[in-house]
């Protein structure tokens, strides 16, 4: 059977609370949904210290009944307080949009950290995500890496709101603040010419500065890559690093271009490695960060 | 030896006082919710004022080995502004409950107004209802008076003195704030609120108990390093070890640790990386800039 995102928040937090946390919780979802705004703000605030810190121990299961609840739903980073705040949020009246929106916005606004890194991931859950998209282009521009990383990381709602220009600048910065790409969610749905153009810009800057271009940028580039960066990616797949050697092969694969092709060949052992699923994208972005 | 400054308001001061501060010893500090030197025209400034002490400043003393925590309150001098006030009162709620707020504060008297102690006394049920202790400003001038009168407000809200810091004392208010039972801080500021070696006469006069060190150092001509700097000065002039340690250190942390949210294992063991709050791996620094590395660089080359 299949599980709503309430109901597994509250069973995920009913196995790990302790009696007077999961009381706390339940009296302030009560009050939150009277629309009583003071109890949501000092609510929201005090979760950790009533409920705890605690990472959420969750299953295999646990993590597929979440992708059915809510596809793109990964709450592998998840924390208890985390959960909680999520379901005080979810109690709160929502027939009155732009009500619901000033509320969450306020939140935002005075949200500290974890509090921000909390707010992005429950987006993905809460009602009205429409409204939001400015916010999510808001929140990259951040420069704090993990806020960042909870907007772009393990999150559908970029993929699914954002426009094509705030998206391409989110991938960007993603690879100039030195994160990885592989979890964001959707990557390879919305690569385009005109952010291939931007990460080949990139790659001719970081090679004039003499600093090191970021592997998985091809993954995004190759597909629309021009004769330069073609030129770029066979320098860099003859005398590069065994990873960068291994991440452009992966690249050039996906292509399946004639010059592809011929780049491929002049080192077909890794090619061939590429090409039967031995190198993956998960794997790089594990050995590059 | 490792210091607390639990006194100084660092979103005035650069990151070259940060890094002198950790080389000094300083591992934690408070910075308490003050006014910004000029007044704030609207709740919107205060709105991220309080949002860059929960959020930013704490992250930017991180980068640098430091932890930071806060006070959040309405300042005195800004409590003569009724209309604002209220609004400021409106929004509290929202950042009391912060991780890193160790107290309300710093509120209390500047002018001795009526509006100043109506919102003394606002904020002193507030932080009863959320169960924090509370940081006392003490007045430049008419520094007695107001001292007192603080003190007898705090007791007809019946807060136990044990919950209360009142801080800038000098040789005139603390005899009575030590024997009314509170902890009595001392800010040393060059030239206006005490020196130094004025302060290591004090702790050797009074002894060690229920006194704390901090420096204030804001947006005025002040000393980051004050606290360090009158520990070595006490060390010197025959304080012994341990009435320094309470006085720069052990003080501030149990006055402020009541609030349950300023621990030193939080500095001392701090928790594993963590990939989701990960200060070591965030960065204040512009992108392509080197992150810190500890050994002396050729400081003609910018990288
Ligand atoms: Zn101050």
């Amino acid at each position: 059977m299949s599980y709503t995102p309430v109901q597994l928040l509250e069973n995920w937090i009913l196995r790990q609370a302790s009696d007077s946390g999961q009381a706390w919780l339940d009296t302030q979802r009560e009050a939150v949904a009277t629309g009583d705004l003071k109890s949501l703000y000092m609510a929201f605030g005090f979760a950790p210290r009533k409920i705890g810190k605690a990472d959420l121990q969750l299953t295999e299961r646990d993590y597929n009944d979440a992708a059915e609840a809510r596809p793109g739903w990964m709450p592998h980073t998840w924390t208890i307080d985390q959960a909680a705040r999520v379901l005080l949020l979810m109690s709160l009246p929502a027939e009155d949009d732009a009500a619901f929106f000033v509320t969450l916005e306020k939140l935002f606004q005075t949200a500290e950290i974890r509090e921000q890194i909390c707010l992005y991931q429950s987006l993905q859950l809460l009602p009205h995500q429409e409204l939001f998209d400015d916010r999510l282009s808001e929140g990259t521009r951040t420069n704090v890496k993990s806020i960042f990383e909870s907007i772009a990381h393990h999150n559908p709602l970029p993929m699914e709101l954002m426009s094509e220009q705030a998206w391409n600048q989110m991938v960007l910065k993603a690879l100039f603040i030195g994160t990885a790409l592989d979890p964001i969610e959707g990557l390879d749905r919305r690569v385009n010419p005109e952010l291939a153009r931007m990460l080949i810009d990139f790659a001719h800057e970081r090679r004039a500065a003499k600093r090191p271009i970021p592997v998985e940028l091809w993954r995004v580039a190759a597909p629309f890559a021009d004769e330069i960066a073609l030129e770029d990616m066979k320098a860099l797949y003859a005398s590069g690093e065994q990873l960068e050697q291994s991440a452009i092969a992966l690249a050039l694969v996906s292509t399946a271009s004639d010059e592809a092709d011929d780049i491929l060949k002049t080192n077909p052992e890794i090619a061939k490695r590429a090409e039967s699923g031995e190198i993956t994208w998960r794997d790089i972005a594990q050995q590059a960060y | 030896m490792k210091f607390i400054d639990p006194h100084i308001h660092v979103t005035s001061r650069t990151t070259d006082d940060y890094e002198a501060m950790a080389k000094a010893g300083v591992a934690a500090i408070i910075e308490p919710a003050f006014w910004l030197g000029q007044p704030r025209t609207n709740v919107g400034s205060f709105q991220d004022y309080f949002s860059s002490l929960v959020g930013f400043e704490k992250f930017r003393a991180a980068q640098f080995g430091i932890r930071h925590y806060c006070t959040i309150g309405l300042n005195s001098k800004e409590a003569n502004n009724e209309a604002l006030a209220e609004q400021v009162m409106e929004i509290m709620p929202l950042f009391l409950a912060k991780e890193n707020v160790v107290a309300v504060g710093e509120i209390g008297f500047d002018d001795m107004t009526a509006l100043e102690e109506k919102y003394l006394r606002l904020q002193l049920e507030m932080a009863k209802e959320v169960d924090l202790p509370v940081l006392i400003h003490t007045p430049h001038r008419n520094k007695k008076q107001g001292t007192y009168r603080s003190m007898d407000i705090i007791e007809e809200h019946e807060i136990p003195p044990h919950l209360v810091v009142i801080d800038h004392n000098n040789e005139e208010t603390c005899e009575e704030v030590l024997r009314r039972g509170y902890w009595a801080a001392f800010t040393i500021y060059p030239k206006t609120k005490m020196g130094n070696e004025r302060m290591v006469e004090i702790v050797k006069k009074y002894g060690p108990e229920r006194i704390i060190v901090d420096s204030s150092a804001d947006w005025g001509v002040s000393d980051p390093l004050a606290v360090p700097k009158t520990g070595n000065l006490m060390l010197e002039r025959g304080v012994p070890q341990e009435h320094v340690e309470l006085t720069c250190y052990k003080n501030a942390l149990a006055a402020y640790g009541q609030s349950g949210q300023f621990e030193e294992s939080d500095w001392l063991t701090p928790e594993p990386i963590d990939q989701r709050t990960l200060f070591e791996g965030n960065s204040v620094l512009r992108g392509g800039q080197a992150p810190r590395v500890d050994k002396p660089e050729d400081d003609r080359i910018i990288q």
